[in-house]
């Protein structure tokens, strides 16, 4: 009965996982279909996966858009060096975080779920004047030091979580072995936090690749323009939208995520752990 | 604690005032002078058009260089919002007058009511220069405009034995009958109105009616739901309940998801902006036969709301005269005119309108829609502080509710009287 | 710590004057002239039926938004860290969701629920079932509809987190409750589920507020229609800060809603703090 039972599983999970592919990636097939589509097709009630002619102007006109192909350079740029600086932050920061218990930690806490909470709206004017002192409106650096710091409370509170979710009998252990504490964070603490570091860094990176208000209000000049500000203005007035042209945008702008995620997937699981633990 | 309040606050002000000083002070004495112009564009070809109109003025003006910084209408509000209180707005400024008056009045546009130039003061529409005017200063030009169109799809209006009016306007009673003559019952319904959003469509039809919703300006403003007010969504009602003449769908979709049911054959006729008539030639079906019908007019008359497409100067910009001198240049006859065609839009002076009638003659409806140009009155609602909110938190819910039969015409009434009472407490 | 600044200027600088705004009358004029006003904000606010109203709808989407995400989020993780084919391929295709500016989410969505256009119905009316459903626009359809697109668009990074808790978990704990001769789903409550605890809480109470927070999305989608039944709290801050300009009392929304979503969060943190340690002696004493 129990074998039977598990000859069952495999099969389950494989039916499950088509479920949560089929949900989580029709719509982005749609979309993919969409900027295949000519206009005349996209507004009219024919329902069709497969365009009746497929239409690459699309392609070509979202291309042609001043600076989608600039503009992603920002938007990598920025990403990718909040992410490191907020890992390089956080990671020293969370470990203190939790493993500490006092008022330092109520305090870290606070500030980071009332910087969570509080409605940028409400924080976007003290902090435009106050870049604007320091001179860093319209410029990438600015916008990166602003990611880094709306992106840190998050990473500091997740990287919290997996120190806290490792056993703390773990180090005990270790320093019984005779290891002194950095020792004891450099072969048992760090190997165990990789998984949970990875996932941090997809997640600072992400929110700064898709962050749009900071970037609208913040940056001038058009050629410090990141991608969902470029990618917005594909959208008119009252309401029209060029759904091919913005779909094919859409679609190329993904394409550096997708690169970044299938280098990090990698990282997530896998080699970095093995023999961390027993070693 | 109170103190503390206080002072941060004073802080706050103080460096708005600092740095507002601070960032025009660095124009340079000799050297040309360069102006930044935050225009909003989405279609190609306006885009093109207003760079090649800038192009020409930079090679005209060596000392005056207009620079354009482009932004897209997604958003625009809240950067502009950020920008004049960072006191880093641009020089020029295009946007448009039903969100341009609030920033107005607290008091950040130049007034250019001496700048602007008797030719082109007398070649504005009363109606469209009142829609720019307040507190008695000009704070724009005006240049592109849409209104709302009736399309028709001429196969199925004959095939009812339709007559398809022509004449200077077309009642909403000849509207109602032609859409009660070509529903079928079964596949055709005679109207499709993309009412998702209703409230703009409503403020802005109602002066034919003789509805105007609110009287006074600002703070002050004060609203009324009286008959003139009532008619239209309770004629949309009829229509789409008694008469049963409106395809429902399509009341709770944008105008442009409707549109897609007019081109299907499904429905006879479509309410839309003005700009559609673009889409229409390029988006139906080849063989498709449509006409624009002559603008609606109510029992007052064929007036719409006009809230057109505005350019503004930012009253903290060192070059005021130099910036209003540009959109001078900006909006001349023919410049207004290719802009337009462009967006397939109204034209905001009458020359324009006359130069593209002449150019475009009866090409895609452009007759028509260059008439309704005419028929533009200044509404009161552009004037009033708490619209923005009004209309997304009370109106366009009540209205909502009210077309899906959710409530009745006193309930609808009451609820848009009260929601108003209650924001502005 | 020199690495605080930054923080202290740009985050907790700003974040000190947005909340005593709240207790002045400031408005986003040229030149403001700002009073202190106490806690008049707080009173207005008190009475204001719409507030409340769509601070419940607010509560509604927020709640089920962050359960669902988080039930879907941990079965997909499983799957993922199951040992099963084409994984790096799937873990992939996961992710993208995420990628999509929220703008485009939500025009894309709109394309798939749309009525008489869309493939949802057309799908359902392949199947016989009802091909006519106004999803977005049908006053019973409209809110879930939206909580669906929260899910979609939370899942990838919900995954993620759990993904990296569950590789986290030493082997030899699994190891250990195997050869105690638990089964599968006894190893998921015995093991799985208390070594996560810590990531399970952080994680849930961010989706809670990034989606108490969120509007953008479902302003696109449905304008806060029909009838107001999508109408989320965040829309008001934003209407009465910016529309109406007066900063000031959207300060006192935003202080409000502050000050009810970390009282609710610490209520749960204070449970799941106190079981984490529970947790951790009894695990101790089982090894």
């Amino acid at each position: 009965m129990r074998v039977f039972a598990q000859q069952l599983v495999r099969p389950a999970q494989y039916v499950a996982l088509a479920g949560y592919i089929l949900f989580l990636g029709f719509p982005l097939l749609w979309l993919v279909s969409a900027s295949v589509k000519s206009s005349a097709e996209l507004n009219s009630l024919v329902v069709n996966l497969l365009p009746q002619e497929w239409h690459w102007a699309n392609y070509s006109e979202a291309l042609a858009r001043q600076g989608l192909v600039s503009s992603a350079g920002n938007s990598a740029m920025v990403a990718l060096a909040s992410t490191a600086l907020v890992i390089l932050i956080a990671l020293p920061a969370s470990y203190v975080l939790a493993r500490l218990k006092g008022t330092i930690r109520v305090a870290g806490v606070g500030w980071i779920l009332v910087s969570q909470v509080f409605p940028v709206i409400l924080v976007i004017l003290p902090l435009f004047l106050i870049l604007r002192t320091i001179g860093l409106t319209d410029s990438l650096v600015g916008l990166t030091l602003v990611h880094t710091t709306y992106t840190m409370p998050f990473a500091l509170w997740m990287l919290q979580g997996y120190v806290a979710a490792i056993p703390v009998d773990l180090e005990e252990a270790g320093a019984m072995d005779g290891g002194n504490r950095l020792v004891v964070l450099r072969r048992i603490v760090f190997p165990l936090l990789a998984p949970g570091v990875v996932a941090t860094a997809m997640f600072s990176f992400v929110s700064s690749w898709n962050e749009f208000f900071f970037a609208l209000v913040l940056l001038q000049s058009p050629e410090n323009y990141t991608l969902p500000i470029t990618l917005s203005t594909f959208i008119g007035g009252e309401g029209k939208v060029a759904l091919g042209p913005l779909a094919a945008g859409s679609v190329l702008a993904a394409i550096p995520s997708i690169v970044f995620f299938s280098i990090m997937q990698k990282k997530l699981t896998g080699g970095l752990m093995a023999g961390a633990v027993k070693g | 604690m109170k103190t503390r309040g206080v002072s941060i606050a004073a802080c706050l002000t103080i460096t708005t005032a600092l740095l507002a000083s601070c960032g025009s002070g660095d124009a340079a004495d000799d050297g040309p002078v360069t102006l930044k112009f935050q225009a909003l564009s989405d279609q190609p070809a306006a885009i093109a058009e207003t760079e090649s109109i800038v192009a020409d003025w930079n090679e005209e003006n060596p000392d005056v260089q207009v620079e354009i910084v482009p932004a897209g209408w997604d958003g625009v509000y809240d950067k502009l919002i950020t920008q004049f209180n960072g006191g880093a707005a641009p020089d020029i400024i295009h946007y448009e007058a039903a969100s341009i008056v609030s920033f107005a009045r607290d008091g950040y546009l130049a007034d250019l009511t001496d700048l602007m130039s008797d030719e082109r003061r007398a070649d504005i529409p009363e109606g469209i220069l009142d829609s720019v005017t307040v507190d008695e200063q000009l704070i724009a030009y005006p240049t592109e405009l849409q209104s709302y169109m009736v399309f028709a799809n001429r196969t199925l209006l004959e095939d009812a034995g339709v007559e398809i009016p022509t004449g200077d306007t077309m009642t909403w009673d000849e509207l109602r009958e032609i859409a009660r003559a070509t529903t079928d019952g079964d596949e055709v319904y005679g109207l499709g109105w993309g009412l998702s959003s209703p409230t703009a469509a409503f403020m802005s039809l109602a002066p034919g009616f003789g509805g105007t919703y609110f009287e006074g300006t600002g703070e002050d403003a004060t609203l009324t739901v009286d008959d003139g007010e009532m008619a239209l969504p309770e004629l949309v009602h009829d229509m789409a309940y008694e008469d049963e003449s409106i395809l429902p769908v399509t009341m709770t979709q944008s105008g442009s998801e409707a549109i897609a049911s007019f081109y299907a054959g499904q429905t006879a006729m479509t309410v839309q902006g003005s700009y559609q008539a673009a889409n229409i030639a390029k988006d139906a079906p080849k063989d498709f036969d449509w006409v624009a019908l002559p603008p609606l007019a109510g029992p007052e008359g064929p007036q719409q709301a006009a809230n057109p497409q505005t350019l503004s100067v930012n009253i903290d910009s060192e070059h005021v005269e130099e910036s209003a001198e540009f959109i001078e240049f900006f909006t001349q006859t023919e410049h207004l005119a290719a802009l337009n065609e462009a967006d397939a839009l109204i034209p905001a002076t009458t020359s324009a309108q006359e130069h593209l009638a002449e150019k475009l003659g009866d090409e895609n409806g452009w007759d028509t829609i260059l008439a309704s140009g005419q028929n533009f009155v200044s509404a009161p609602y552009l004037f009033v502080d708490s619209y923005a909110q009004w209309k997304d938190t009370v109106a366009t819910p009540a209205y909502q509710r009210y077309l899906a039969q959710e409530t009745d015409e006193t309930e609808l009434a009451d609820q848009l009287t009260n929601g108003w009472d209650e924001i502005t407490q | 710590m020199p690495s605080l600044l930054p923080i202290l200027v740009l985050s907790v600088a700003p974040l000190l004057m947005g909340v005593l705004l709240a207790f002045t009358d400031a408005e986003l004029v040229r030149s403001p002239d700002y009073q202190f006003v106490g806690v008049d904000n707080f009173t207005r606010l008190m009475g204001s039926s719409f507030f409340w109203d769509s601070f419940r709808i607010g509560m509604t989407w927020a709640v089920s938004v962050t359960l669902l995400q988080l039930v879907a989020a941990l079965g997909l993780a499983q799957l993922l860290n199951s040992g099963l084919r084409l994984q790096a391929l799937t873990r992939v295709l996961a992710l993208i969701p995420w990628a999509m500016p929220p703008v485009v989410v939500a025009i894309m969505w709109k394309m798939i629920y749309s009525p008489n256009a869309g493939p949802l119905n057309a799908f359902l009316g392949s199947l016989g079932l009802p091909d006519d459903i106004n999803w977005l626009a049908d006053f019973s359809t409209a809110l879930p509809a939206v909580i669906v697109v929260g899910v979609w668009v939370g899942m990838p990074q919900t995954t993620v987190t759990l993904l990296a808790g569950l590789q986290q978990i030493p082997d030899e704990l699994h190891e250990a409750a195997a050869i105690d001769g638990a089964g599968a789903w006894r190893r998921f409550t015995a093991v799985t589920l208390p070594s996560l605890r810590p990531i399970v809480t952080s994680i849930t109470s961010l989706n809670f507020i990034w989606n108490f927070n969120s509007f953008s999305l479902v302003y696109v989608l449905t304008e806060g229609g029909p009838g107001g039944r999508t109408m989320l709290p965040m829309l008001f801050t934003y209407l009465e800060a910016f529309k109406n300009r007066n900063i000031g009392y959207a300060a006192a929304m935003g202080v409000v809603l502050v000050v009810v979503v970390v009282a609710l969060l610490a209520v749960y943190l204070r449970s799941q703090l106190r079981d984490d340690r529970f947790e951790t002696k009894k695990k101790g004493g089982l090894s």
